[in-house]
């Protein structure tokens, strides 16, 4: 039973590769590829949150100007990515 | 996300002059419930037409959702250290990223700190 498990996770494995792959060539995503290092980042104003609450205030890149910030992208809130 | 979070002390013992933010294209309301379910310590941002995933490139294939792409912005406002995508469960990613942040805050304050 193990066996026919350890395959359908190896299986789901190998479509998701497929899928992501096929989504990444040219023509077929019109994503914009990430920004380069040493590229100016992109100043933005959004809808800020913290375990408090919403904030009051957006959040606002420029407003953490000589600072290092960490801007970490991820796919959807309660999910692992 | 709970990964960073459990990370968060470590990668962020240089205080202050680091910040994080983690942006998805969920509704700030969304945001702000899971951070406080999850106790994140870090900021959250709502970027729910996609503008911001667009002008850093953190699109994922699928349409409506930002990617696991990650960006570390030095002081001068350019982008100094990139992850793309980040690998959220590797414990070697967080390495790294401690690693390129450690290198990017300016050496006075990381003096400062020790």
């Amino acid at each position: 039973m193990r066996r026919y498990i350890i395959a359908g996770f190896a299986l789901a494995g190998l479509c998701a590769a497929v899928s992501t792959a096929t989504a990444q060539q040219p023509g077929v995503s019109q994503n914009p590829p990430p920004l380069e290092i040493g590229a100016v980042a992109p100043d933005f104003t959004l809808p800020g949150a913290t375990r408090f609450g919403v904030l009051r205030d957006p959040v606002r890149l420029s407003d953490f100007r000589g600072k290092t910030v960490v801007l970490a992208f991820f796919f959807r809130a309660r999910t692992r990515g | 996300m709970n990964a960073y979070r459990d990370q968060y002390a470590q990668l962020f013992r240089l205080g202050r002059n680091v910040v994080l933010i983690a942006i998805s294209a969920d509704p700030d309301t969304a945001l702000a419930s899971w951070a406080r379910d999850s106790e994140f310590p870090f900021l959250m941002a709502s970027d729910r037409d996609l503008t911001v995933g667009r002008a850093y490139g953190a699109l994922a294939p699928r349409p409506g959702l930002t990617n696991r792409n990650l960006f570390v912005v030095g002081p001068d406002g350019r982008i100094a250290w990139r992850a793309v995508p980040f690998r959220e469960v590797d414990p070697q990613a967080y390495v790294e990223l401690g690693q390129a942040i450690a290198r990017i805050v300016p050496s006075d304050t990381a003096a400062g700190n020790r």
